[in-house]
């Protein structure tokens, strides 16, 4: 009874020392890889330093510069190429006399009626008109009206259909103006 | 005590044989109740360390069932962190971001010469990837009976795998840091250079050494690493075209007193300092390192003016239409105060300034008085050594005391008799470009939105007033290259004649302009100044600030406005004209200087 009893407390013990070195092992050798991660991280953590200051030299203004000339020949912005807002971008011009002629012929639009305008015209001309409208509209106002009904109706036209898009926008800033 | 029977009382024993005491034979009474204390004592002694185990194990329940159960779920395994090497010295970055200095570990190479197998074979193949190395001096160490040669300090990491992948035994590398500055000799004097312990020799680097040794992260700088590029760039062709020995530049932001850009030529490779370069003049090292923007002491000449008419605006004892006799020269002691664009009649302030007439500033310093001449130029820090993050700091050189007699306050009114740095001269004009306010100049990044506190120096309407007349001078006056369109330049020029040993010597000139923009609204203020220019065919043999530096401020301000953000505007539409014309002037026609 009491030899059994050694027996088996004697295969724990060895069970537990043998489980105890494989567990013992595998840390250890889990212990080399972190060290190697770590010397990995430092080693790239240098490299990025020294492609950080590569980077830098690489792209220091002297260098790129003779590399423009070299291979792109851009030159400095010139004041003429830089516009303040959208504002300074001209509108473009629109040939269409008959319109132009109507505009000009029909008397002063009332500023209500101004507003109706955009949404009333026929659908083929609503944009050529509505150029018409907004050339039109300052001239005929002229110095009589104050600024406010422009920008009223420059307030009005701003719920127009979506699908007249960029160039009604420019004419709503053009009347803003 | 125990009776001992000896049972080996053996005649044949060995002579040094002990028998060991063996367990006593129990033959009194005594003896028995003896050993049954022993016993009990030892029963005693068991339970304890029973129960010690006992703690024990249940300890070991409590952790690995109990405790441990939860404790599984996350292991609490401090982790060493990575970390990099020890000796790391902060980087210094432009305002940007942009790497100025950096440290990188730059192994030095070094030999076992005993390790070597065979020397020819070995400095063969180093040369192949280290060409610039002396064969027979390398040779010669190879085969030296020393234990330890170095064979080259300071590798890059190119040259450190090439030597590498050689896999010849005996070579060995010894890691080391060092500095490294990218972009060279673009920004040298300001971010200066180390020695080979690291240690700051010059600009920042020594300025701010401790904080660079800190750990605190990089350095953020106030330079623009572009801006600071056109300006060398200008100045640089600058000193070319006039065959001058040097030049001097800075640019600063009214508003922070930031230093955006700051160049002094001859310059100097800060990766090595003691090298020359071929595209410069030659000089000795320490003209090429030394800082003409902030060690440079100059009497700048008529940018002076600037200072003068602002101190006798805003103390009220001029205003823009008063007028002062400039029909003579003025004799005062052995000096003679006269004009070089001379008008020999009456002249208003605007015109004055406008014309750069030194006898009409002369009358308009007097009539305010030296008192508050000393104490204006004071109060824009232009008395004292200024205060920047750099130990190269000129102090300036004025008369002291009673030596500010009239005829000081006469020439100072025209900058002669006062030598200050180019720096002290831009933070004064700043302040009075900028509505009045005067910051500090600084190196380092002013965070974004934050305008740092100042004192205010001059009326706001003052530095209204000087807006329009250095307006005016770019327009009608002598600095009339200097205008680049769209920028609403404005500013000053000086031209003065060095002083050597008391002496003005004619054919040796500092021509200097001083401008900010855009005028309606300043936001950098900008100083080019060249030394000792030569004229040329171009500029007619003229060598004045009005030639030199002020076409070259004219490229500068074109090509660093649009990186700067500033939107160009029409200048001759209506709002710029009326916001920056001299009411007096109005109507009148403006004479040619």
């Amino acid at each position: 009874m009491s030899r059994v009893g050694t027996l088996f407390w004697l295969a724990l013990a060895m069970t537990s020392c043998v489980i105890m070195f494989m567990i013992n092992y595998a840390v250890q050798s889990l212990q080399g890889d972190l060290t190697k991660v770590h010397q990995q991280t430092i080693a790239a953590q240098l490299e990025i330093r020294v492609l950080h200051a590569e980077w830098s030299y690489l792209t220091q203004p002297e260098r790129l510069a003779e590399l423009n000339k070299q291979f792109l020949s851009l030159t400095p912005i010139a004041t003429r190429q830089l516009q303040q807002t959208i504002t300074e971008i001209p509108l473009r011009t629109m040939p269409d006399p008959a319109v132009e002629k109507t505009a000009s012929a029909a008397p002063a639009p009332a500023p209500a009626a101004g507003l109706e305008l955009p949404a009333a015209s026929p659908a083929g001309r609503g944009l050529d008109a509505l150029f018409a409208q907004a050339s039109a509209e300052p001239q005929a106002a002229g110095g009589a009206l104050p600024a406010t009904p422009i920008a009223l109706s420059a307030a009005a036209a701003r719920p127009a259909p979506a699908d007249r898009g960029l160039d009604a926008l420019f004419m709503q800033i053009a009347t803003g103006r | 005590m125990l009776s001992i029977q000896r049972t080996d009382e053996n005649p044949c024993r060995p002579r040094h044989f002990k028998p060991p005491p063996c367990a006593p034979i129990v033959t009194d009474p005594e003896s028995h109740t003896r050993i049954e204390t022993c016993r009990t004592r030892m029963l005693v002694a068991a339970a304890l360390f029973l129960a010690i185990f006992a703690v024990v194990g249940l300890r070991l329940a409590d952790i690995v069932l109990i405790s441990g159960a939860g404790a599984a779920a996350e292991p609490r395994l401090t982790r060493p962190k990575p970390v990099l090497p020890p000796p790391e010295r902060s980087d210094i970055v432009d305002r940007n971001n942009m790497l100025l200095a950096t440290t990188l570990d730059s192994p030095a190479l070094y030999a076992d010469p005993r390790q070597i197998i065979d020397p020819q074979e070995a400095t063969r193949a180093l040369l192949t990837v280290l060409p610039n190395l002396d064969a027979i001096r390398v040779y010669a160490d190879l085969t030296s009976d020393k234990k330890f040669v170095y064979l080259k300090q300071r590798l890059t990491p190119q040259e450190h795998y090439d030597v590498n992948r050689l896999g010849i035994p005996g070579f060995m590398f010894e890691s080391g840091w060092r500095r490294y500055y990218p972009f060279g000799s673009l920004a040298a004097h300001v971010v200066g250079y180390t020695d080979s312990d690291n240690k700051g020799r010059s600009g920042v680097e020594r300025g701010l050494d401790k904080r660079l040794n800190e750990h605190t992260g990089p350095l953020r700088l106030s330079l623009d690493a572009r801006v600071q590029f056109v300006l060398r760039d200008e100045l640089v062709r600058v000193v070319q075209d006039f065959d001058a020995k040097g030049a001097a530049g800075i640019i600063m932001d009214v508003h922070t007193g930031e230093v955006v850009a700051m160049v002094s030529l001859p310059d100097f490779d800060p990766n090595h300092p003691g090298a020359a370069n071929e595209s410069l003049p030659p000089g000795a090292i320490n003209d090429r390192i030394f800082n003409k923007v902030t060690l440079g002491d100059f009497e700048l000449g008529s940018v002076f003016k600037i200072f003068n008419t602002a101190m006798a605006l805003d103390s009220g004892v001029s205003t823009m239409t008063s007028q002062y006799d400039a029909r003579d020269n003025i004799r005062i002691g052995r000096f003679t105060i006269s004009d070089y664009h001379g008008k020999h009649r009456w002249l208003s302030v605007p015109e004055i300034f406008m014309y750069s007439s030194n006898i009409g500033s002369a009358r308009m310093a007097v009539a305010a008085g030296s008192e508050r001449q000393q104490s204006f130029l004071g109060r824009l820090g232009i008395l004292q050594k200024a205060n920047l993050q750099l130990d190269e700091i000129a102090t300036p050189h004025y008369p002291k005391g009673k030596a500010w007699s009239e005829v000081s306050t006469m020439t100072i009114a025209y900058g002669h008799g006062i030598a200050v740095s180019p720096l002290e001269c831009v933070t004064g004009v700043a302040a009075i470009v900028n509505g009045g306010i005067w910051h500090p100049a600084t190196l380092l990044k002013v965070p974004d939105g934050v305008e740092p506190p100042g004192q205010r120096v001059i009326a706001e309407k003052t530095s209204d007033q000087m807006r329009k007349l250095m307006r005016l001078v770019v327009e009608f006056g002598t600095a009339r290259f200097a205008a680049a369109p769209g920028y609403v330049v404005g500013g000053k020029t000086g031209t003065a004649e060095k002083n050597a040993h008391g002496r003005y010597e004619e054919k040796k000139l500092v021509s200097t302009f001083i401008g900010a923009f855009p005028m309606q609204a300043p936001r950098y203020v900008i100083l080019a100044l060249v030394d000792e220019p030569k004229g040329n065919k171009e500029t007619h043999g003229y060598a004045t600030a009005g030639w030199t530096v002020a076409p070259a401020t004219s490229r500068i301000v074109s090509r660093i406005a649009p990186l700067l953000g500033i939107t160009p505007v029409d200048e001759s539409s209506p709002d710029i004209k009326q916001a920056l014309q001299v009411e007096s002037l109005a109507g009148k026609r403006i004479e040619d200087y």
